[in-house]
């Protein structure tokens, strides 16, 4: 499923001096001290650091699945802060996607039916399409003769790669995923990874995995270490796995 | 988001988790259902009893002797003189003497002790009673004074078991009373004795007992007020017993006139009584029902929050959510509420046939305002479970409600 070019001149996404605290009775826990960031089209970036290091919630804002506390987004030049909930909700609709850890599938609900629901929110694909398109993604993931089974008979590499299928139907600006081999074994994980690089050396997709794993991460071109809610390194990575010629993940 | 998407995705959520929504369901079901049910039943049966009391004393008057019972005595107030003087008012019709026999009836070595009633053939008419078989008292036995009798259902039986009572002889006291018909059962629990009971001429009863008064007398009003010919007929006894009475204080008169009417209402105000109570405790397992609707959507409130976190991380507004679960709590209740609705129908029409093959014909009346009531609630208490916490969830951003834990 090769990517449509929609190139324009601002950087997809840029941050300037991100923050993000979370409140519970009226404790303040500051997970982000001021993040900047510019990620072009077309990059595959593993975003790395310990737990507690403020990795998913970086890419939570950055996918629209939360807000910052403080500082700027700019996604393809655009500010998000003003935005309201409904353009929230179009842009998560139409430019990124999410692969979670957990899957997220609805179970027992058919796979086919799984990667078509993002379209039903889809503001201007038409109904007609919904059922190629959906055929198109999950053929890319290689589980074509699985289209009618429910989700909750596949197992763990194969309902990931569901959800990769789910995430490319609407063809995205930006594919999302968060520790997508962290609740899969080896094999299955090498599989997902597979299927991830493949997305970006021959779909030209825009990638940003956040994993604690060095292997996993180093299967991207670039990757960002944060420590403690600061970006402590960015590096283009200088040994890259590639998945096609491993069987297994290296954990 | 179309509103056939809206409307495929309910159905595939209430498909997709089976169990919570039966178990949704089941609350508006038992407590729509017991609602319907019980307050129909209930209302069936108070029609089945005011039927009961209408069918054989429409306009039916009694007029009896009161008064302190002297020893060995019966009441002596109520004159034949009396009766031939009732029998020319013009509001009452139908007039119907009547002499308690105090006696035992046998054939051969079969005995019974019935209530033996020496009246006239306005007395079968006036409590609406059917004959089965041979015929019932005449003018002619009445005249003649002759040893005529008429069974009841229940009587022939005793008597005579399955042989034909009709032109056979049966022993009142002394006296020997030849069978001239029997009576068809009156088939109801309320008026069961009347199947047990052994009618002869009033004349003949007079002439056996040598009374000089009447045990009673019944009529019928022939205007609609059946309180304006009571009245007469009060008015007429009080005039002939010589007792000034202008107060109506019962306790002054020698005798009592009542109205089936009078029963009929007091039957319509307990009946009335019952019914609020049933509904009462009907009210109370729906809200049971309420509660355990309230239960299940409040477990599944976690789970659902996830989901509207995962549809909204996909690109759902928070109109495509509300909408969404709007249209799944209403089929929910609706399809609940409609099952209940047929259930409770259809069970209190199976108990008010069953009922009607014992205690003859029980009509079946389904309580519209109670079927409204329950399905209003059950619509309300399902909107307010599945909408409330489906906004909250709404509300949260796409990650906060994804990881949710309750």
């Amino acid at each position: 499923m090769p990517k449509k070019t929609k190139k324009t001149a601002a950087p997809l996404i840029e941050t300037q001096n991100l923050h993000k605290s979370y409140f519970s009775e009226e404790l303040e826990t500051a997970v982000l001290h001021g993040i900047n960031l510019t990620i072009h089209e077309e990059e595959f970036i593993s975003i790395m650091g310990p737990s507690g290091s403020g990795k998913s919630t970086l890419m939570h804002i950055l996918g629209f699945l939360d807000q910052p506390t403080q500082g700027k987004y700019l996604f393809r030049g655009e500010p998000t802060r003003t935005m309201t909930d409904d353009e929230l909700a179009a842009i998560r609709a139409t430019r990124v996607s999410f692969v979670f850890q957990a899957f997220n599938l609805l179970p027992r609900t058919s796979v086919l039916d799984n990667v078509m629901l993002p379209l039903l929110y889809h503001p201007t694909i038409p109904a007609s399409e919904r059922i190629d398109r959906s055929m198109e993604a999950i053929r890319a993931v290689d589980l074509t003769d699985r289209a009618l089974y429910y989700t909750n008979q596949l197992s763990g590499g194969q309902q990931q790669r569901v959800a990769i299928a789910r995430a490319l139907v609407t063809d995205p600006d930006v594919i999302f995923a968060d520790e997508p081999t962290g609740n899969l074994d080896s094999t299955s994980g090498n599989q997902v990874m597979e299927v991830l690089q493949n997305l970006h050396e021959q779909g030209g997709r825009t990638i940003i995995l956040v994993t604690h794993e060095q292997s996993t991460a180093a299967h991207a071109k670039r990757i960002i270490h944060l420590k403690d809610g600061l970006v402590d390194s960015d590096v283009q990575s200088f040994k890259r796995i590639s998945a096609k010629t491993n069987n297994t993940l290296e954990k | 988001m179309l509103l056939t998407d809206t409307f495929k995705s309910a159905y595939t959520a209430i498909t997709a988790h089976r169990m919570r929504s039966i178990l949704t369901m089941l609350g508006i079901i038992i407590g729509v259902g017991s609602v319907v049910l019980m307050v129909s039943v209930g209302r069936s049966f108070e029609r089945y009893v005011l039927d009961q009391v209408e069918s054989f004393s429409s306009h039916l008057i009694e007029v009896y002797p009161t008064g302190f019972e002297k020893f060995g005595r019966t009441l002596d107030s109520l004159s034949f003189a009396d009766y031939e003087a009732v029998l020319k008012l013009t509001t009452v019709k139908d007039v119907a003497p009547v002499i308690f026999i105090r006696e035992k009836v046998s054939v051969g070595t079969e005995e019974i002790s019935p209530n033996i009633f020496g009246t006239t053939h306005h007395f079968f008419s006036n409590y609406s009673l059917k004959l089965r078989d041979g015929r019932i008292l005449n003018d002619s036995d009445f005249k003649g004074a002759r040893s005529v009798a008429v069974l009841g259902f229940q009587a022939a039986e005793d008597l005579f078991g399955p042989n034909n009572p009709l032109e056979n002889r049966i022993r009142i006291g002394q006296r020997f009373y030849t069978v001239v018909g029997v009576m068809d059962t009156v088939g109801s629990a309320l008026l069961q004795d009347l199947d047990s009971f052994v009618y002869v001429p009033f004349t003949t009863a007079r002439a056996q007992t040598g009374q000089k008064f009447m045990s009673y007398m019944t009529m019928k009003a022939t205007i609609e007020d059946d309180a304006l010919a009571m009245a007469d007929v009060t008015s007429l006894l009080r005039q002939r017993h010589g007792i000034e009475n202008p107060d109506n204080n019962y306790d002054k008169d020698d005798f009592r006139a009542r109205s089936a009417s009078q029963a009929t209402e007091i039957v319509g105000t307990v009946g009335l009584g019952l019914t609020a109570f049933i509904g009462l405790i009907a009210g109370i397992s729906l809200i049971v029902g309420g509660i355990g609707i309230m239960n299940i959507m409040l477990v599944s409130v976690t789970e659902r929050t996830r989901e509207i976190g995962l549809r909204k991380a996909l690109g759902a507004t928070r109109q495509d959510i509300m909408r969404q679960f709007l249209i799944e709590a209403v089929a929910l209740t609706m399809l609940g509420g409609t099952i209940g609705i047929i259930g409770g129908a259809v069970i209190g029409a199976v108990l008010t046939a069953v009922a009607s093959k014992f205690v003859g014909h029980v009509p079946f009346l389904l309580s519209i305002p109670a079927l409204l009531s329950a399905a209003g609630m059950a619509l309300a208490v399902g909107l307010l479970f599945g909408i409330v916490p489906a906004r909250k969830a709404a509300d949260l951003s796409p990650m906060e409600a994804i990881r949710w834990e309750g």
